[in-house]
């Protein structure tokens, strides 16, 4: 299964499987692996957007939340945690 | 040891609460200042250990490693690697980190570490983590880092002085053993997963994470409610500042009265007198009256941002934002802009993206800055209506105000749209950002803060209006008039003949004699605006003991139409009309470039703002 961070549903943890860093540019690469968004991580999408848009996206990892683009969340791959 | 005062760095991750950490230990003794070169803020203060040497403490911009992203982000790194120009390196290290985010922030602790340098761990927040029910152990943290870890609760002033002691310590310990040759850095992943494992070492037990946080954001970020919320806090805060300021100004304008009651009573008539009355205390005192409701603001933008609630703003605006090309990064910066454009634009420099950021940079003063507010407060005190909408506990005026922010606000959305399409084209933004989780606001932080920026507009008041009402006050008052000629003192000065050519391009738009005076110095900060009026009101006044007992506002309902009033506030809604936003984009853009390019357009559009809103309300039989 190779569901997208942007299309995941909130609320439910799911496990960073591969993150596309080609797709991105060196800086924003960066700034996702300061923030521990990297392969095998655990995220949970919490909220998207408001009223006129359905970006951002904020995630907790750990017990961190962070917010990060639509169309950077579309370069990670998620699958299910392990149960 | 030599006699020389230690320096002392504190580091760390954004929202570690290093500010808060750095204000306990140093108390009101900071000194705010820049570094060489660059725009990014020193700040630095002393502080004394127990057996009362003196230490200096450097205040480091939040990083999150050692490769900057930022400018901000350079200068830590500079000063640690001892690179910075007007810095020497720090003899010791705080590392400040965030006791519920030890997993992120030991990433950067752990870098900084490698540097060698005698180094101390603030385990910080710990009470926070507590109640997010962390359990730490800080001798098993301190073990696996290799550096003393001391907790700390900066609010309460907990873990500060075993905080300064383990300092000296490390120091003292340091220079008897010789330091290791750093390894090469590990790879960011590498850096990761040992700051996780560590983590995982030093945390005993833990509680399923931010419950609190999470239902108050449940609220406060729901797509429509939250929404919602966001633009009834700034509503409640336009508001605010009306309401809650009319005492302490009436106080204020008591004041300046009875300051010049004193001076009539005890100077003779002439020179001197004139100039303390009329251009010092009639001229400074009229901007001075606004400090309650600069506070005010200031108030609001300080506790959004120490509750955490200001990136939720943020998180909020990015949709509207990313329509114009801009992004949420940006909300922060345009909404202390707000209160003053210069931070407001030194603020975009944590936008990544450069067109992004010159695109923030050149719509930051078309937010209402806190210098308009003289300006809209003085006319509209003097030509709206003090009423409610229909019944509602509305009032008109503030209504009015609001309606002024909004324009402002939606002009710099379309010229934003615009600009990101021709002059600042690029690819689409990008958003990036932690979200720190909500806090009460520390009064005593929110209290200095609070004092800083009361402090930088009395200075302003100090110098650049003190001079410009004192050389406008000259160029009003000669030469003087002849007792025989019909023409006012005001209009047969030097400054009256200057605004007498000016009259002429902006009488089209409704513009009088009057106005035509106050721009010019008005160059030199909006608010001035106020003081010329006031000044050259006075003068006009003279002995005048009827016209003296009217006040500014008085006076003007008696010279200006309404439509011209709203002409004079349009044009406020747009006009470049202060030269420190023009200095400080200069240096931010470095060059002539961009900040000329934004005074043209500003101009261009306060001419044709004011413009159609003349003719409008002429049209509707308001002139």
């Amino acid at each position: 299964m190779n569901a997208k961070l942007d299309s995941a549903p909130l609320g439910v943890a799911v496990r960073i499987s591969r993150i596309d860093w080609d797709a991105m540019s060196h800086d924003e690469g960066r700034r996702l692996r300061e923030f521990g968004l990297m392969e095998g991580i655990d995220v949970t999408p919490l909220h998207r957007g408001s009223l006129f848009s359905r970006d951002p996206l904020a995630l907790s990892i750990g017990r961190m939340q962070v917010i990060i683009r639509a169309r950077q969340a579309a370069m990670i791959e998620v699958a299910p945690t392990a149960p | 040891m030599t006699a020389a005062i230690p320096t002392i760095a504190l580091v760390g991750n954004p929202n570690a609460g290093k500010s808060s950490l750095f204000n306990a230990l140093t108390g009101a003794r900071q000194k705010i200042a820049n570094y060489p070169g660059v725009t990014v803020e020193r700040k630095a203060g002393q502080a004394s250990f127990a057996d009362g040497r003196p230490l200096s403490l450097v205040d480091l911009p939040g990083s999150y490693s050692l490769t900057p992203a930022s400018p901000d982000e350079a200068v830590t790194r500079d000063v640690v690697l001892g690179q910075q120009a007007g810095e020497r390196r720090p003899h010791a290290l705080i590392v400040v980190v965030d006791a519920a985010n030890l997993d992120n922030h030991l990433c950067f602790a752990l870098e900084l570490i490698a540097l060698g340098l005698p180094t101390v761990v603030a385990l910080n927040m710990l009470d926070l983590a507590e109640r997010d029910g962390l359990t730490l152990d800080p001798a098993i943290l301190s073990r696996e880092l290799g550096v003393p870890v001391v907790p700390t609760v900066a609010v309460r002033k907990r873990g500060l002085a075993d905080l300064l002691a383990a300092v000296d310590g490390a120091i003292l310990s340091h220079q008897t053993q010789a330091s290791t040759p750093s390894a090469p850095p590990p790879s960011d992943v590498a850096l990761h997963q040992r700051a996780r494992a560590i983590a995982r070492a030093a945390t005993l037990s833990e509680t399923p994470v931010r419950r609190w946080t999470q239902r108050v954001d449940a609220v406060l970020l729901h797509p429509a409610h939250g929404f919602l919320i966001l633009l009834a806090l700034m509503f409640v805060m336009f508001q605010g500042v009306y309401a809650w300021s009319e005492a302490p100004i009436g106080w204020i304008e008591g004041g300046i009265a009875a300051l010049q009651e004193a001076v009539t009573a005890t100077l003779p008539d002439g020179f001197l007198r004139g100039l303390i009355i009329e251009g010092i205390l009639g001229g400074v005192g009229s901007v001075i009256v606004f400090l309650p409701q600069i506070l005010i603001l200031f108030l609001f933008i300080l506790l959004l941002e120490a509750t955490g609630y200001m990136t939720r703003a943020a998180f909020l605006m990015d949709g509207i934002m990313a329509k114009v090309g801009l992004s949420g990064r940006g909300f922060i910066p345009l909404l202390s802009s707000f209160a003053c454009a210069v931070p407001g634009i030194m603020a975009t420099r944590a936008i990544p993206d450069a067109k992004d950021r010159l695109t923030t940079i050149l719509i930051a003063p078309l937010m209402t800055c806190s210098a308009r507010l003289p300006v809209y407060t003085l006319i509209i005190g003097a030509f709206i209506p003090n009423t409610n909408v229909g019944g509602s506990p509305v009032g008109l005026q503030g209504l009015v105000l609001f309606g002024l922010y909004l324009s402002g606000i939606v002009g710099a959305l379309v010229v934003a749209l615009v600009l990101r399409r021709t002059v600042a084209k690029g690819t689409a933004a990008g958003f990036m950002m932690e979200m720190p989780r909500y806090q009460w606001p520390r009064l005593r932080d929110v209290g200095i803060a609070l004092w800083q920026r009361a402090w930088i507009f009395l200075r302003r008041a100090g110098t650049i209006i003190f001079v410009t009402t004192i050389a406008l006050w000259l160029l009003l008052s000669y030469p003087k008039v002849p007792i025989d000629s019909s023409e006012s003192q005001v209009d047969y000065s030097v400054a009256g003949r200057i605004a007498s050519g000016l009259e002429v391009v902006v009488a089209p738009i409704g513009f009088n004699h009057d106005i035509a005076l106050a721009l010019i110095p008005a160059m030199a900060a909006r608010e001035v605006a106020v003081s010329a009026l006031a000044t050259a009101n006075a003068i006009e006044a003279g002995d005048d003991e009827e016209a003296m007992a009217q006040s500014l506002s008085e006076r003007l309902q008696g010279r200006w139409s309404v439509a011209t009033a709203l002409a004079f506030l349009a044009w406020f809604v747009f006009a470049p009309q202060c030269i420190s936003t023009i200095a400080i984009t200069k240096r931010e853009t470095n060059g002539w470039k961009w900040p000329l390019f934004m005074v043209g357009y500003l101009f261009a559009l306060a001419y044709a703002a004011a413009g159609i809103t003349y003719w409008t309300a002429v049209a509707f039989g308001l002139g």
